[in-house]
C-alpha cells in the first residue's frame, strides 16, 4: 500500500504542469499562431521560441490580460498584410490573472542559448536628440514603426510594430541583438538590414528603451 | 646652333610633354579600374557596386516578390504610391505607375536610391537604404521593375 501511495505521489509529480511538457502554453494551444521554435513553418502571430530574450515579463503579463494593437496592419504573414489598416484588428485571447501569470513565467523560459548581454550606458540629451534624427532620417525606421515626437504624440509608419511602448515592452538585449544579427530571430523580416557601428547601435539601443507609453502627451 | 640654355629647355619641354601624355594615360587606366570609394552617410557605410546593370537584367516572378515583400509597404502592392505606411509619411512615397516623373530620372538614379536610401539623390529620408538587405542583382531588377510599372524609361 505505501508502495502505491509512493508510485501515486511520484505519478501526480511527474505529470503536474511544472514537470511535464503538458505547459499551460500548450493547453491553450498558443502554437496555432505563434512559432515555438525556429524550424517550424512561419504563423501569423509572432515567434515566442525567444520570447524570454524579448519581451519584459511585466509587459507580457499584463499583455495577456489586457491586449492592445502592437501592429495596425496586422502581422507580416496575414494574408491581408498590406491591403489596408485592420479596422477591427484581431486581438489576442484574453488571459485571467492567474493563466497570464502562469504562462508569462511558461514563456520567459524560452530563450535562445548564447545571447551577448550588452551594457549600455544611458544616454545624454544631446544624444537622445542625436538619435531621434537618425531615427527619422539616417535610417528612416520611423517610415515603418510608430514612435514619439517632440509633442509626445504617435508619428510613424504602421507596416512594422509600433515602438510607442517599446521601452516597457522589450529587453534592451534583445534590441540590441536584433539591430546587430535579426536573422538569429527570424529569417523573414520586412526591415532593411543596418549594418550599424557598435556605438550606434547601442545608442539606437538605449533610445527606443526611452520609448514609453507614460510620454504620451 | 642653339645656346645650351635653350636646349636644356627644349629638352625639358619634351620630357615633359611626354611624361604628360603618359600621365593622361595613366589616369584612364586607373579610373576605369580603381574602385568607387565607399558612400559613408552620418552612420552607415556601403559600398558602391558596380553602377552598371549586368545585361541582360530580368524582371522574374521573385523580383515581383521581392517588391511586394519590401517595397509594398510604403508604395503600395501596385505600386501607386499608396502602401499601408503612406498617410504616415511627411513625404508621399513615389508612385511608380506614374511616368511624367519617373522618366526624368536614370536608371542609376534608381539604383543608388534604392540602395542608398532616398538621401543619396536628394530625394526624401522616408526611403531606407537597402543594400544591406538586397544584393546589387536583385536592385537592378527592381529598377527594371519599376520602369515595367510606369511603362517608361529615362528621357
Amino acid at each position: 500500500m505505501k508502495k502505491f501511495y509512493h508510485l501515486l505521489i511520484i505519478g501526480w509529480v511527474l505529470y503536474s504542469p511544472k514537470f511535464s511538457h503538458a505547459s499551460l502554453i500548450e493547453e491553450k494551444n498558443c502554437s496555432a499562431c505563434h512559432r515555438l521554435s525556429k524550424v517550424e513553418k512561419e504563423k501569423k502571430g509572432p515567434d515566442l521560441f525567444y520570447a524570454g530574450n524579448k519581451y519584459q515579463d511585466t509587459w507580457l503579463e499584463e499583455y495577456l490580460q489586457n491586449p492592445v494593437t502592437l501592429r495596425k496592419a496586422g502581422t507580416i504573414n496575414n494574408p491581408d498584410f498590406l491591403k489596408r489598416e485592420l479596422q477591427n484588428p484581431q486581438q489576442h485571447p484574453i488571459l485571467n490573472k492567474n493563466d497570464a501569470l502562469n504562462i508569462t513565467q511558461e514563456l520567459m523560459l524560452m530563450t535562445l542559448p548564447g545571447l551577448p548581454e550588452e551594457k549600455i550606458n544611458p544616454l545624454t540629451k544631446g544624444q537622445i536628440a542625436k538619435t531621434k534624427y537618425e531615427f527619422e532620417r539616417t535610417f528612416s525606421c520611423i517610415s515603418c514603426h510608430q514612435s514619439l515626437n517632440l509633442a509626445g504624440k504617435p508619428r510613424g509608419g504602421i507596416s512594422g510594430p509600433s515602438l510607442v511602448n517599446a521601452g516597457n515592452r522589450l529587453k534592451e538585449s534583445w534590441v540590441a541583438n536584433w539591430l546587430k544579427n535579426p536573422k538569429i530571430f527570424s529569417n523573414k523580416s520586412r526591415m532593411p538590414v543596418y549594418k550599424m557601428n557598435n556605438e550606434t547601435r547601442l545608442r539606437f539601443t538605449k533610445f527606443i528603451m526611452t520609448l514609453k507609453k507614460e510620454n504620451l502627451r | 646652333m642653339i645656346k645650351p640654355s635653350l636646349k636644356f629647355i627644349f629638352n625639358y619641354g619634351i620630357l615633359m610633354l611626354v611624361i604628360g601624355v603618359s600621365g593622361c594615360g595613366e589616369k584612364k587606366t586607373e579610373k576605369n579600374i580603381t574602385p568607387k570609394p565607399p558612400l559613408k552617410t552620418e552612420s552607415q557605410t556601403l559600398e558602391l557596386g558596380e553602377e552598371v546593370a549586368p545585361e541582360p537584367v530580368v524582371v522574374t516572378a521573385k523580383t515581383r516578390e521581392t517588391y511586394q515583400w519590401y517595397c509594398a509597404q510604403c508604395h503600395g502592392i501596385k505600386g501607386k504610391g499608396d502602401g499601408i505606411n503612406a498617410k504616415f509619411l511627411t513625404v508621399p512615397p513615389r508612385n511608380h505607375t506614374k511616368a511624367e516623373y519617373l522618366e526624368t530620372r536614370t536608371d542609376e538614379q534608381f539604383f543608388k536610391a534604392i540602395k542608398f536610401g532616398g538621401l543619396s539623390v536628394g530625394r526624401a529620408p522616408c526611403m531606407p537604404a537597402w543594400g544591406n538587405t538586397l544584393k546589387d542583382s536583385t536592385i537592378h531588377e527592381l529598377v527594371r521593375y519599376i520602369r515595367e510599372l510606369c511603362q517608361c524609361e529615362a528621357l
